[in-house]
């Protein structure tokens, strides 16, 4: 199946004679180093490739950044004192001082999803966040991680963060059913959204790209024109889908913490 | 201006200063003019903007993984418990409640955080009535 589908792809995506190149090719999972453990399949891929790629990334511009600890920071360790400090606001705006002891989690989220988003813009890379089996990875692990620390700081209490006050016992139960499906809709609204502002995105960019060159040179300027804006708001999104994951991990701890 | 400088040479350094301190007034009071021109327009609005069309695109998927996710209990139910499409639409109308309260709670927090239509000027302006 996995054959098939590589080979149709290698069918649209070449530039076919008068057929338009295949929007979905760039989403496409290669196997680069094929390795089976007890019967699954854990090969190496590019979306492995490109999380390592935004994983090293990370960690050798940080260190190359701070590796003066200048008390003056130089352009380069502003940028990196910059990003801190804003995932640091943002921790202890939304979750108070006392889950600033999250805040290593919060921004190794934060960078890394802005890493492969940003890598996702350069051109003939792999946008691994466009995969909503990677972005429900990311947000299932969020989801049992904050319920279990509402478990371990309240214990049975933290059942209570499902019935809402004030309520006569009537509609309790229909409100506690509705707090518990709210409650489960998190790890999805958190995956799909990330997943499908840049798998959409992305898609547009491609289809858009095809118009130029169908176009030629006499049309193709108009699509072209459009490609340019709408790169500079890929960019935007990029961050803010990034930065909105961040907050609402934050938002979700603050919940686990305090109970509303 | 010769001859007061041979009289009293401290009374003229004394004079010179005062001289000195007033230009020093005077160009800090245009170097603050320009400083005041030339500022930056106020940062506040441009991440204000950031912030509320990240904002925007939270709000959309609430709604819709409300609906999903109560579609799916129900399906889950309906196969556990044989009873083919009764919980399914029930939980599919819970899940949309759900989607509903999800993006009432997170505007609710929203606005919490943003100043109050017209009450977001300083206060110290309606200090000269009484």
């Amino acid at each position: 199946m996995f054959e098939a589908y590589a080979a149709e792809g290698a069918e649209h995506g070449g530039a076919g004679a008068g057929s338009l190149p295949n929007p979905m090719h760039q989403f496409e999972i290669k196997r680069l180093i094929p390795i089976e453990l007890f019967g699954f399949d854990a090969s190496f891929t590019n979306s492995a490739l490109f999380m390592v790629i935004a994983a090293s990334i990370i960690t050798l511009f940080t260190m190359y950044a701070m590796r003066s600890r200048a008390l003056v920071p130089t352009r380069l360790q502003s940028v990196a004192e910059l990003s801190y400090t804003f995932v640091a606001n943002m921790v202890r705006d939304n979750v108070g001082t006392d889950g600033m002891k999250y805040f290593p989690f919060v921004f190794t989220l934060f960078m890394f999803v802005l890493v492969l988003n940003m890598l996702g813009m350069v051109p003939y890379s792999f946008t691994v966040t466009s995969h909503i089996i990677v972005t429900f990875a990311l947000a299932a692990f969020i989801f049992l991680g904050v319920t279990a620390i509402g478990f371990w700081k309240h214990g049975a209490h933290f059942l209570k963060f499902f019935v809402p006050e004030g309520v006569p016992l009537v509609m309790l139960p229909l409100l506690v059913v509705i707090e518990v499906i709210s409650y489960l809709t998190r790890p999805l609204s958190l995956s799909v959204r990330l997943f499908a502002n840049m798998m959409a995105g992305h898609t547009m960019l491609k289809v858009f790209g095809a118009f130029v060159v169908a176009l030629g040179l006499l049309g193709g300027w108009a699509p072209l024109a459009f490609m340019v804006a709408f790169t500079g708001l890929e960019i935007l999104v990029a961050f803010l889908q990034a930065y909105v994951f961040a907050i609402l991990t934050c938002i979700y701890l603050n919940d686990a913490l305090h109970m509303h | 201006m010769a001859g007061a400088d041979k009289t009293s040479g401290r009374k003229q350094s004394g004079r010179d200063q005062d001289g000195i301190r007033r230009r020093l007034d005077t160009l800090g009071e245009r170097l603050a003019e320009v400083k005041a021109r030339n500022a930056p327009p106020p940062q506040p609005d441009a991440t204000a903007r950031g912030e509320a069309l990240g904002y925007a695109l939270r709000l959309g998927v609430e709604l819709v993984a409300g609906v999903a996710v109560g579609g799916f209990i129900g399906w889950a139910l309906d196969r556990w418990l044989g009873s083919a499409p009764f919980l399914m639409v029930v939980f599919l109308v819970l899940g949309a409640a759900a989607g509903m309260m999800n993006v009432f709670r997170a505007a609710k927090a929203m606005q919490a955080k943003a100043p109050p239509a017209g009450k977001d000027l300083p206060d110290d302006l309606d200090d000269d009535e009484d």
